[in-house]
């Protein structure tokens, strides 16, 4: 079926328009006890002869059908015009951001999405606006997971049908490996582990202070000066003759290439923490030492991605 | 698929659902025995106390224990709980249990469910006018309900959504769907094949109605209490008959054991054949229900609306089954007749029959008068006559007549009404040789102007004394026309106003209040022979006025399916389509000329492009348009974005318009086309 719908539709790119021929309809549980009532009032109506009860029973079956198009009516014509995923690490809670917005002057209610079979998280979009579904997506493995297949529901207003459509659009999330292990840092390029040297503090050469930026470690915050009402200052130092930490995987041969990459992920997540300078060196791959959330990332997604490049276009593992 | 627990319930939908179900058990507060819908309400006020403060709901055990409590409670009452009464009492009470076990939006969508259940009994049950706007609002409130439920916020994370869909919009949206459903619901109505008792049988109903019995003990009875309750109603093609001739023929009684009169069912008489003589009344009668199979008829008819109805000998109708709804019916009735053979033996022979020797001084007095005179119809007139003078007195109020009745009412009382009358009247004549019978029914009715047709009540209940005259045959006589001549022709109120009920009399006494009620009751009938009573014949007869030739189910199938597919057409049209996109305004439409006009000329605008890149592209690849085209776009951004000045904003964007359509741009030149 799902195999079905995926060939009879076709992949989807963003933004989309949810349109006539993509929204399936079918009457929830609720709606199917429904029906069952009409019934019954209907065959009541007609056996009794009795007017008022017939008369019942058609207009809620006008209103059921109704209700139906309404259903129907709060998906078509919505648009997923965004899906995000920020990086998250294997089998922490991740988030996929879709963002709908909706051109009609009418809102639209209880939109929830799902990427399995059960949605959550309903939104509202307002006539004319936007709204937003932050998904919780749980990744059990590395590399780039791709979301397959994302699934839109509704049951507004009247809680009878459940209108759907299945979105196959190339969303994707790196996926860090998750930081484990528990050996200890390397000092830097070079040295063996053991031989510590002095902290990055005071050893580095003073460079003096910047404005404050995202991702700045809070140790770096010059806040002596903030207390005298400065604005938020950076301490920065140089990086010439400063203790760089060079995470190197050939260094970690006695271990399995997975509990490898857990540990250099580890380390990379301390070591930015610390607000320390690191670099990482892959086989294929080598980062210069840095510091800063980008540069996080990039050595992060360089591990997450190690030896995974024919794996990109594996199955979805997104739960 | 992993199986989650049922979604939580909202407040909200849960003050919701309990307002449905409430309204629902007030539907049918008046038909359930007075404790059912008490207990309900506490048990209502006992959730929604629960609902706002920490107030413990009952555990499965007390839930459980209250449900056998209460359906014992009912089964005590009714003793069974089949029935529609029986059913709506155990209906209300396990709906109010469910109530208390309301936790999941699941559960709150049952009790809807049960508030629509209710509702339905109380259709099934009343169909009055004056209930017709509750249903709708009942229906209304459900369906509202039914939103608000299934809206229901689950998950608290999206608290950052606009609160659009508040109860107003709940209600709005409910009301807009069911005005949509309503065209449907009327089409269907019409043309939806009815089948009356095609899935069981209709049961009788199991509430007591007043009406005429099938016998009669005028002695036994010393306040005759009236009730002011319709019996039927009748509508006349043409004039009416006159008051005096407005006897509504019921139950024939023919056997009397000297204190009751009774209906014997006589198949082997055969119906005397009769001569109809003066004017044909055509009419048709909306017969109330009534615990009785009688089909009321204006004396005489000419034969049986229906086949179901018996047309007996003694020319009275009588259904197969008691009357248990409201039934329509058109006769034709002469109010003049005659035998057209003599009266057979066996039919002789029954209505002169006496049996025993009761009442001894009526009988004796019965021979002396009929010695003296030499006919059967100067009999009847000397009988009359001694009615008249013997000193008899009218009333509703008589005294308890002893064994021998008819001797006790002739010779010591003297006191009765109708029945008193009639039967010794009869008695009269049997004693006497000369066949006679009671018969019961109605006389007179009140008249509504505002429908134009006679209401028959109960209080309206009269019998007479029918005797064969050799020459005549079967002739009416009423006796109590001669004691009291003004019953013929006014209604018994008027005679004894006593007779019904104080707010019934106080109505009376009022005229404007009557007026009032005539129109109600006019309005009500056509309700009741439009809406209430419409039914197959009546399908059929609307097909034919709608130019089907020979109309069957067929046709209304037909009839059926094509309003059905245009109505699908017309809600998928106007629920379905999206909702319309605003036009541009004055302004875009002139720019978005200009933006066709250079992208014939070779520059196409691409959606990001404002108009002041789109002058820089201009300039860039096209200098030659640059004189024409830049003032143009620089024109639109400042109309667009510029600050508007008021007064001149209107003549300026028409200026602009103006000068885009007078805009020739050339073609581009030898160079390639950009894109």
């Amino acid at each position: 079926m799902a195999r079905w719908i995926k060939k009879r539709q076709g992949l989807d790119s963003l933004p989309l328009t949810l349109s006539r021929r993509r929204l399936y309809i079918l009457p929830t549980r609720a709606g199917v006890g429904y029906g069952l009532l009409l019934i019954l009032m209907l065959v009541a109506g007609l056996n009794y002869a009795n007017s008022t009860a017939l008369f019942l029973s058609f207009l809620l079956i006008g209103f059921t059908l109704v209700a139906m198009h309404q259903c129907h009516r709060n998906l078509l014509g919505a648009q997923l015009v965004a899906a995000t995923a920020p990086p998250t690490f294997v089998h922490r809670p991740g988030t996929l951001t879709l963002t709908f917005e909706n051109s009609a002057t009418a809102a639209r209610f209880r939109i929830a999405a799902g990427v399995g079979e059960e949605p959550v998280a309903p939104t509202d979009l307002p006539a004319r606006g936007r709204g937003r579904i932050d998904l919780p997506v749980i990744a059990s493995r590395r590399g780039v997971v791709r979301i397959d297949r994302l699934h839109l529901i509704t049951t507004h207003p009247f809680g009878l049908f459940r209108a759907w459509t299945w979105v196959h659009a190339p969303i994707e999330m790196l996926v860090y490996p998750r930081p484990n292990g528990s050996l200890p840092m390397p000092t830097h390029h070079g040295t063996k582990a053991g031989t510590r040297s002095v902290t990055n503090t005071g050893a580095d050469e003073w460079m003096g202070l910047r404005p404050f930026r995202d991702g700045d470690s809070p140790r770096q915050v010059d806040w002596k000066a903030y207390a005298r009402e400065a604005p938020l200052l950076v301490k920065e130092y140089s990086a010439t003759g400063s203790e760089l930490r060079m995470f190197d995987f050939g260094a970690l041969s006695n271990l399995q290439l997975e509990t490898r990459l857990e540990q250099l992920a580890r380390w990379v997540v301390d070591a930015e923490e610390g607000g320390e300078r690191y670099g990482l060196r892959l086989p294929d791959n080598f980062i210069k030492p840095d510091r800063g959330p980008e540069h996080r990332h990039r050595c992060l997604a360089a591990l997450a991605t190690f030896g995974l490049e024919d794996a990109r276009r594996g199955e979805d593992t997104a739960t | 698929m992993a199986k989650t627990q049922p979604p939580e319930g909202s407040p909200r939908g849960l003050t919701w659902a309990t307002a449905a179900y409430g309204a629902g058990v007030l539907l049918n507060v008046d038909r359930v025995p007075q404790w059912v819908p008490v207990a309900a309400l506490i048990f209502v006020i006992w959730r929604l106390m629960a609902a706002s403060r920490p107030l413990r709901l009952p555990g499965v055990v007390i839930r459980s224990l209250l449900a056998v409590l209460l359906v014992a409670g009912v089964l005590l009452r009714f003793h069974t709980l089949n029935g529609l009464s029986a059913g709506t009492a155990l209906l209300i009470l396990m709906g109010s249990v469910k109530l208390l076990e309301t936790r999941s939006q699941r559960d709150q969508f049952i009790v809807v469910a049960a508030a629509m259940f209710l509702l339905l009994a109380a259709c099934l049950d009343r169909q009055d006018l004056l209930r017709a706007p509750l249903y709708l609002i009942q229906v209304w409130l459900c369906c509202a309900a039914l939103a608000v439920v299934a809206y229901a916020r689950t998950a608290p994370s999206s608290a950052a959504a606009p609160a659009g869909f508040d109860n107003r919009a709940a209600m709005l949206l409910a009301g807009r769907s069911l005005l949509f459903a309503l065209p449907l619901a009327v089409l269907l109505f019409v043309f939806f094949p009815r089948m009356a008792g095609a899935f069981w049988a209709i049961p009788r109903s199991d509430e007591a109605l007043t009406g005429l019995g099938d016998s009669m003990s005028p002695g036994s009875i010393t306040q005759l209490t009236t009730s002011y309750d319709v019996a039927f109603r009748a509508h006349f093609d043409g004039t009416p008959p006159p008051p005096q001739e407005r006897y509504w023929r019921g139950p024939v009684l023919h056997e009397f054991d000297g204190y009751t009169w009774r209906r014997t069912v006589r198949s082997l008489v055969h119906m005397q054949p009769l001569q109809y003589l003066g004017h044909a009344y055509h009419y048709r009668i909306s017969l109330e229900p009534s615990a009785h199979r009688w089909w009321f008829a204006l004396d005489t008819a000419t034969g049986s609306p229906q086949p179901t109805v018996y047309f007996t000998y003694d020319y009275q109708l009588i259904s197969m089954e008691p009357v248990t709804e409201g039934t329509n019916y058109t006769l034709v009735s002469y109010t003049s007749t005659r035998a057209t053979s003599p009266l057979p033996q066996l039919a002789r022979r029954h209505d002169t029959e006496l049996s025993g020797d009761r009442n001894p001084k009526s009988r004796a007095l019965a021979v002396k008068l009929r010695g003296g005179v030499a006919s059967d119809s100067a009999y009847v007139a000397t009988v009359l006559d001694y009615f008249r003078k013997g000193g008899f007195q009218y009333t509703l109020e008589p005294p308890q007549l002893g064994f021998d009745s008819v001797d006790d009412f002739l010779f010591n009382t003297r006191l009765g009404f109708c029945g008193h009358y009639a039967s010794a009247f009869t008695f009269m004549m049997r004693a006497a040789g000369v066949p006679a019978r009671v018969v019961t029914g109605y006389l007179g009715g009140e008249w509504n102007f505002a429908g134009s047709y006679f209401i028959v009540r109960q209080s309206d209940a009269h019998s007479w004394t029918e005797v064969w005259l050799d020459d005549r045959g079967w002739t009416r006589v009423d006796p109590t026309g001669v004691v009291a001549p003004e019953r013929l022709s006014r209604g018994i109120l008027d005679i004894l106003p006593n007779a019904v009920s104080a707010p019934a009399r106080f109505v009376w006494s009022q005229p404007w209040l009557a007026a009032l009620l005539q129109r109600w009751d006019a309005l009500n009938t056509t309700w009741n022979d439009r809406v209430i009573k419409f039914n197959y014949s009546d399908q059929l007869r609307l097909l034919e006025r709608l130019g089907f030739q020979s109309p069957g189910a067929q046709q209304l199938g037909w009839a059926f399916g094509a309003g059905l597919v245009g109505w699908m057409l017309w809600i998928a049209w106007h629920v379905g389509r999206g909702a319309p996109r605003s036009r541009p305004d004055k302004l875009a439409r002139a720019y978005i000329a200009l933006c066709n006009k250079l992208g014939r000329a070779g520059i196409t605008r691409e959606s990001h492009q404002g108009p002041l890149t789109l002058a820089s592209e201009v300039s860039k690849h096209r200098p030659d348009l640059r004189n024409d085209v830049d003032c143009l776009l620089l024109r639109y951004s400042q109309l667009r974005y510029g600050r508007p000045e008021r007064d001149s904003y209107p003549a300026k964007v028409r200026d602009f318009e103006r000068d885009v359509s007078r805009l020739a741009l050339r073609a581009p030149a030898s160079e390639t086309p950009r894109r």
